[in-house]
């Protein structure tokens, strides 16, 4: 069941039977805005401390535990162009419970608790809640810095997006945001979140449409959110002075191991080639354990551990991440390129696109056994519907891959962007 | 309608056990061959292997003379892969395609081995980095050096892949004798969770190659020392985390080890869970971030909890949990509902896991060492009484098994 609420509030009811949890998901979508980022992630983590009723984490653990384990998880993400705070609630399905209680008005009443009733006082939030949750994402900034996965692909998304300040931030924040918030700030933001925000409800898992549309009809979420809400505008990045002057940056740090970071645009692929040519590309590159650069950097050259490279559809991107000795960075470096004129010169076998077509088709059919699949496509049937293939024409559009389109995606790839973090 | 999970299985006249759980509604077939054996077994009746050989089979088993297993997956439309715990070493496939076919290329995988001096040299590379990336993670060095307190000069402190010095020691000899005497089907159970039928797969399992061993060497269980003082290092890091560990020495095996996991683990929940007082006064005294969490592991003859964290003050995180982890403690705040949250909780999760034919295949092929049958631990878990839970921590929470850990941000 579809249904739009008010203006901008989307609802999706999907009745699936083969879970044991049911889950309802709630997303606050508006342009991504960098001085707003930090602000929104402590907001997510502010409002799923404490509320009302349950004025302490400590109470509102406790009630999740009462439900047999209910998941409630707040957070941010980019979404294409959009800064997506999320709030969402999973439990299990009351028919497999020794008790068999049924648990949907609770969850539901949970969720709706942490949205719309939160832990404030004199008009703040709680200013226990408050300062805990600034702390502990303080302490989570300040320890990036020892995740040097992390650090490696934020230095290279810094890179991409220097013409996008917005893009550029890390949607977690940073620590010269949050030490210049305030209280009175992050309120600002949640009404604004609320009254503004472009809204999609998500509710997948074993129950009646109908029953569980008069529940939501009588509930907060109806009554908060039946006003018209901001609509959603769509943009993409451009990457032309990228890609006239490739941005490099090599760091040194005390570390075991190195990581080489490296993005390339697909501009000027003909639009009239097959739509999943760049993805069939990036599986023969670096999307699995039989691509070129495991086969080649890893196995057969013994020079790193993990080697992969990924497409995003929207952004057009490649990116290839590699964790590797400092002495072999340039023979990597090589050999990546050595890969990429591979596949650009067709040198790529007649399996190889089979095997890339197989494992598109078994990564699309084994994500619907779980439930986010179901969650993801119906944010993207609402904002942005027409890069969704039906069943059908997925397969049709992977049979009828030409190896030339496979090539020329890897002739139009575009070295954007490089970022070293060396370890010495 | 979904239904309950239901399993068929046989243990085979070489001892191998298979399962088959039927998952009403799922695409995949998910596949997976466990060995009861894992890093920590190095000890044999004949003498102490090199740290890592565990693993490094793990990695070299899917070469094949002219062939890499996982091409052949690929072929036939799965994609596999392995991982080696302290106890357990595990292979495993997932597909929409072919079940028996990808079936019969696990048992290969797992039957046949070709380990080459050139292969095994080839091999060292690359495990070597992958070595190198976990000595960057803060966490996982912080988890060995409290397990090197916890047990001293034991193998469950190595890095489970080994060292760059030891991995010189392994060979495709040593590899090939530890393969045969580990790899023996009374010393390993196969699952299969999907849409497959039972009885072809136990016919294609039985018409398949197991070696058996005469006479396996004896498993020679680790003597442990006593535990360490604790200790602190600096590294490269922005900010400190601290452990803190708990051994408890049991000679408990089967459903009763597997039991005690369940208890401690709502001991520990209880105790310092986030809706724990403690939890919340830790974090109003700045002691603890929401990284701190608990582990309890409970494998074989190991039996331990550590607790960790990023923290901004190591001496008094660790003072905390000395003074507040006690019986007494315990006995003050678990009361009947908070009993009853706790076992709700358990239950919860057993059933979230079910969405999962990963989780399943994983969990069932782990618990079959255990005696445990997967699908009855929601009757575990619903039988454990609070005297129960309250026996246990008057036993273990004494205060003289602990030990702690901590890495300290490099002031350079």
């Amino acid at each position: 069941m579809r249904k739009t609420l008010a203006k901008n509030i989307f609802l999706n009811i999907n009745p699936i039977k083969k879970f044991r949890t049911i889950k309802i998901q709630m997303d606050f979508l508006r342009p991504l805005a960098k001085e707003e980022t930090t602000s929104r992630r402590l907001l997510a983590n502010v409002m799923s401390n404490s509320t009302e009723d349950y004025p302490s984490f400590q109470a509102i653990n406790d009630r999740e535990m009462e439900l047999y384990g209910s998941e409630i998880n707040v957070f941010t993400r980019n979404l294409l162009n959009f800064n997506d705070l999320a709030f969402s609630v999973e439990f299990a399905d009351p028919k497999f419970l020794i008790d068999g209680q049924t648990q949907i008005k609770d969850n539901l009443d949970l969720l709706g608790e942490i949205i719309f009733k939160p832990n404030l006082e004199k008009g703040q939030f709680n200013q226990t809640a408050y300062e805990t949750e600034k702390r502990n994402l303080m302490s989570n900034l300040v320890s990036i810095q020892d995740n040097q996965d992390l650090v490696s692909s934020l230095g290279l998304a810094k890179l991409i997006y220097q013409n996008n300040p917005d893009r550029q931030m890390p949607i977690f924040g940073n620590i010269d945001q949050l030490n210049e918030l305030t209280n009175e700030k992050l309120m600002e933001t949640y009404r604004d979140v609320i009254k503004n925000d472009t809204v999609v409800i998500n509710v997948v898992g074993n129950l009646d449409e109908d029953e569980f549309l008069q529940q939501l009809l009588a509930s907060d979420f109806y009554t908060q959110l039946n006003d018209r809400h901001n609509a959603l505008k769509i943009e993409f990045d451009k990457f032309d002075k990228l890609i006239e002057k490739p941005a490099v940056q090599i760091e040194h740090k005390h570390l075991n191991q190195s990581r080489i970071a490296l993005a390339y645009a697909t501009e000027g692929v003909s639009k009239d080639f097959n739509r999943m040519a760049p993805q069939i590309m990036n599986l023969i590159l670096g999307g699995d354990d039989q691509s070129q650069l495991f086969q080649q950097v890893r196995e057969k050259n013994s020079l790193a551990y993990s080697v992969s490279s990924t497409y995003q559809p929207l952004s057009h991107l490649v990116t290839i991440q590699a964790g590797l000795d400092a002495d072999s960075v340039d023979k990597a470096l090589n050999l990546i390129q050595q890969q990429i004129e591979f596949i650009r010169d067709g040198k790529f076998t007649d399996s190889q696109i089979q095997h890339a077509q197989k494992v598109m088709l078994t990564r699309r059919k084994i994500a619907t056994d779980s439930i986010q699949y179901y969650i993801m496509r119906s944010i993207w049937q609402t904002v942005y519907p027409k890069t969704l293939l039906t069943d059908q024409q997925f397969e049709a559009e992977l049979q009828s891959l030409d190896r030339k389109h496979i090539a020329s995606v890897a002739d139009h790839m575009h070295a954007i962007a490089q970022y070293q973090l060396i370890g010495d | 309608m979904t239904e309950n999970l239901e399993k068929q299985t046989k243990r085979l006249a070489n001892g191998l056990q298979v399962s088959v759980v039927p998952m009403s509604g799922f695409n995949q077939v998910y596949g997976l061959a466990m060995a009861n054996f894992g890093s920590v077994d190095t000890k044999t009746e004949k003498g102490t292997l090199p740290s890592g050989i565990a693993h490094f089979i793990e990695h070299k088993l899917f070469a094949k003379p002219g062939y890499d297993v996982s091409e052949k997956f690929a072929e036939y439309g799965a994609n596999s892969n392995a991982y080696t715990s302290y106890t357990k070493t595990a292979y495993l496939f997932q597909t929409l395609e072919n079940p028996y076919d990808n079936l019969r290329i696990l048992l290969d995988l797992v039957q046949n081995p070709n380990f080459t001096a050139e292969n095994v040299a080839s091999e060292r590379g690359i495990i070597d980095q992958e070595i190198q990336m976990y000595l960057d993670m803060p966490e996982w060095v912080l988890e060995q050096r409290i397990l090197g307190q916890l047990y001293p000069n034991d193998p469950i402190a190595e890095d489970i892949a080994g060292s760059s010095k030891s991995l010189q020691e392994i060979n495709h000899e040593n590899l090939l004798e530890t393969y045969r005497q580990n790899y023996r089907p009374d010393n390993m159970d196969l699952v299969l969770v999907g849409d497959v039928d039972f009885e072809k797969v136990v016919s294609i399992v039985e018409n398949s190659n197991f070696h058996t061993v005469e006479k396996p060497l004896k498993k020679v269980f680790n003597q442990f020392a006593p535990i360490g003082a604790g200790g602190s290092e600096e590294m490269d890091i922005s900010q400190a985390r601290s452990a803190y560990g708990i051994r408890i020495d049991t000679d408990m095996t089967g459903y009763d080890l597997v039991k005690k996991q369940f208890e401690l683990n709502m001991i520990m929940e209880t105790l310092i869970g986030e809706s724990s007082t403690n939890y919340q006064e830790m974090s109003k005294l700045n002691l603890i971030d929401d990284s701190f969490s608990y582990n309890v592991v409970a494998e074989n003859n190991y039996c331990f909890i550590i607790i960790s964290g990023s923290t901004n003050n190591p001496k008094q995180f660790q003072e905390y949990l000395r003074n507040h982890l006690s019986y007494k403690s315990l006995k003050n705040v678990l009361t009947d509902a908070k009993f009853e949250r706790i076992k709700r909780d358990a239950i919860g999760s057993y059933l979230f896991a079910q969405n999962s034919p990963e989780a399943i295949a994983n969990q069932m092929a782990e618990l079959y060492f255990y005696d445990v049958d997967y699908l009855q631990l929601i009757h575990m878990i619903d039988s454990i009484k609070q005297d129960d839970v309250l026996n246990i921590a008057q036993k273990f929470l004494k205060g003289d098994n602990c030990t702690y850990y901590n890495l300290l941000p490099n002031r350079k």
